[in-house]
């Protein structure tokens, strides 16, 4: 009885750490981020008034937050497109080839571990409106008769970075799907050849089913990681040419340590909060009731 | 003619992703290459390939006029400790959820995925704030304990999906053997797991070696700064220097490439595996 109880109390030192950790480093700035977005907190400033919801107020007025939040709309889901189609394809493929797998993996999957800053230093060298490699390339090819401004012309901006981003997250796209693909046993494939199943009959029936949970889950991850992305666009435009790519983290950046609003910028980043919830647990709905099927 | 549909398949398969490692490759290869040629070359030719003169001035430039070695250690330190306390702190967690709380796994799984889903940028104000007032800004002890708010989620999250491999008889044998849970779980858990842990280990340095933002926000002293805005500055220096930054660049960017491809097949799935199963 006694040894029982004293094992009771042990189980609880393993988890206790992480829980410390996890309470003081996200629950507790979660209250206080709700409380400083009541508030005219200042970064510089050290008195603050309490004001209710005033800063929500004149954010949900202001035709700036909406443009960022199209913006984030916009750029997560052509993101998340590009990255699910070629990290998905990309995995099909790998999945098929007998010879050099282990070489097109490792070539693959290098994106993933670039540092931002490297990503953004990289591509701002390659794609420079002066002495870029692509720019001068596609001149010298007779594709282009100027320099192609991919960084600062508003109409190329956009898609330059939808580019970069999908460079970089599709990689993990293929690794997850790749090692979901390696799970389904082989002899379900071969037991629908002998039925006569097209290859398009066995990817729908055998291939999808096994790996939807695993790849809805890859989808609620990089929704998350792309949405909340603030390093990859504050690095490459700063938001720019013209707030064309300020997306909601960037918008709430600005005013947070641009215009040293905290309180308001707060109140940006709750709303993003909030929002995130609602889509991931719609996402879980999902992802739940697909799990549910598989039993 | 099954076979010759096969031999077009496979090839389209080879040709499809010998495309996708080129433009995979192309930026890494570009940085190292832009890295050795000199600043005349740069502008002069910029779509040549090989250097026509190798030099290493620009790599001497970033560590002897830019310091850059005084941000590599800071990096380096910073990365080392927070790896260290989030992997101890992390393994045991992970091993509690597993063992001690299996029906709590799965709860504890979607709490960390909401973690995962407060934005950086929310979080940072808050950090900023407390650091602040703790006297922590602009100190690496201030950025490392920030750093364990992202490390330990992911780790534990990792790190669960390892230790559910460990078949739980041979614990209780060491049970019986007398040995209490720590003890057990450091002789006997611990060293089956190892691969994982390293691997996680890896790709929690790397995180950390990567990160940028709280950095940002945190540091402001050019002899605290981590390489990430190190490098960033250097783009706000009045001479855009190109070379310096492919250099610096390029010196950031090849541990953590060597790093991932060691660690690459035990984070494939990790991610996933450790909530879905």
């Amino acid at each position: 009885m006694k040894d029982k109880i004293k094992s009771n109390y042990s189980r609880w030192l393993f988890v206790l750490p992480a829980l410390i950790i996890v309470g003081a480093l996200l629950i507790y700035p979660i209250f206080s981020s709700t409380y400083f977005s009541l508030t005219t907190k200042h970064l510089t400033k050290p008195s603050y008034k309490f004001v209710w919801f005033k800063n929500y107020i004149s954010i949900l007025s202001d035709v700036g937050f909406y443009k960022a939040f199209a913006i984030s709309i916009l750029w997560t889901i052509c993101s998340l497109l590009g990255q699910i189609v070629i990290g998905f394809s990309a995995a099909l493929a790998l999945h098929r080839v007998k010879y050099f797998k282990g070489v097109y993996r490792i070539l693959l999957i290098i994106p993933w571990a670039f540092p931002s800053i490297v990503i953004a230093l990289a591509w701002k060298w390659i794609l420079n409106g002066v002495s870029g490699f692509i720019p001068n390339l596609l001149v010298n090819m007779g594709l282009a008769s100027g320099l192609p401004q991919f960084l600062s012309d508003g109409s190329l901006v956009f898609g330059t970075l939808i580019f970069i981003n999908i460079w970089f997250g599709a990689p993990m796209i293929m690794v997850n799907v790749l090692s979901a693909l390696q799970t389904i046993p082989t002899d379900q494939y071969e037991a629908a050849q002998i039925d006569g199943a097209s290859k398009l009959q066995q990817f729908r029936h055998i291939t999808l089913p096994h790996i939807k949970v695993v790849v809805g889950l890859l989808v609620v991850l990089r929704t998350i990681w792309v949405f909340n992305n603030f390093d990859l666009i504050y690095l490459i435009t700063g938001g720019g040419p013209a707030n064309a790519t300020t997306t909601v983290p960037i918008y709430a950046y600005n005013m947070g340590w641009g215009t040293k609003l905290l309180g308001k910028s707060s109140a940006v980043t709750m709303l993003l909060l909030i929002f995130l919830l609602i889509v991931c647990t719609l996402y879980f709905k999902v992802i739940d009731r697909w799990e549910k099927e598989d039993k | 003619m099954g076979k010759v549909k096969e031999k077009i398949g496979s090839l389209c398969c080879h040709t499809y992703l010998i495309i996708l490692s080129v433009v995979a490759l192309f930026p890494l290869v570009w940085v190292i290459l832009s890295s050795v040629k000199g600043s005349g070359e740069l502008t002069s030719n910029p779509t040549s390939f090989l250097p026509k003169e190798f030099t290493f001035i620009n790599y001497k430039n970033v560590i002897d006029n830019l310091g850059f070695t005084v941000n590599i250690g800071n990096s380096l330190i910073i990365a080392l400790i927070t790896t260290v306390i989030a992997i101890t702190v992390s393994s045991m967690a992970a091993y509690g959820i597993v063992r001690f709380f299996p029906r709590f796994g799965n709860i504890m799984s979607r709490v960390l995925v909401t973690t995962y889903m407060f934005p950086p940028i929310l979080l940072a104000i808050p950090y900023s704030l407390v650091m602040a007032k703790l006297g922590l800004t602009n100190t690496r002890v201030g950025l490392i304990i920030v750093y364990l708010s992202f490390s330990v989620p992911y780790a534990v999250w990792m790190l669960v999906g390892f230790f559910k491999t460990v078949p739980i008889g041979i614990e209780e044998a060491a049970r019986v053997d007398g040995a209490n849970k720590l003890v057990t779980f450091v002789r006997i858990v611990l060293p089956l797991v190892a691969p994982g842990i390293v691997a996680t280990a890896i790709y929690t340095f790397i995180n950390a070696w990567n990160e940028f933002l709280y950095s940002l926000i945190l540091i402001n002293s050019t002899d605290l700064m981590t390489v990430s805005v190190a490098l960033k500055s250097l783009q706000g220096a009045e001479i855009l220097d190109w070379g310096s930054m492919m250099a610096a660049s390029t010196i950031v960017v090849i541990p953590s490439v060597i790093f991932f491809t060691f660690i690459q097949r035990y984070i494939a799935g990790g991610m996933t595996e450790g909530s879905v199963k």
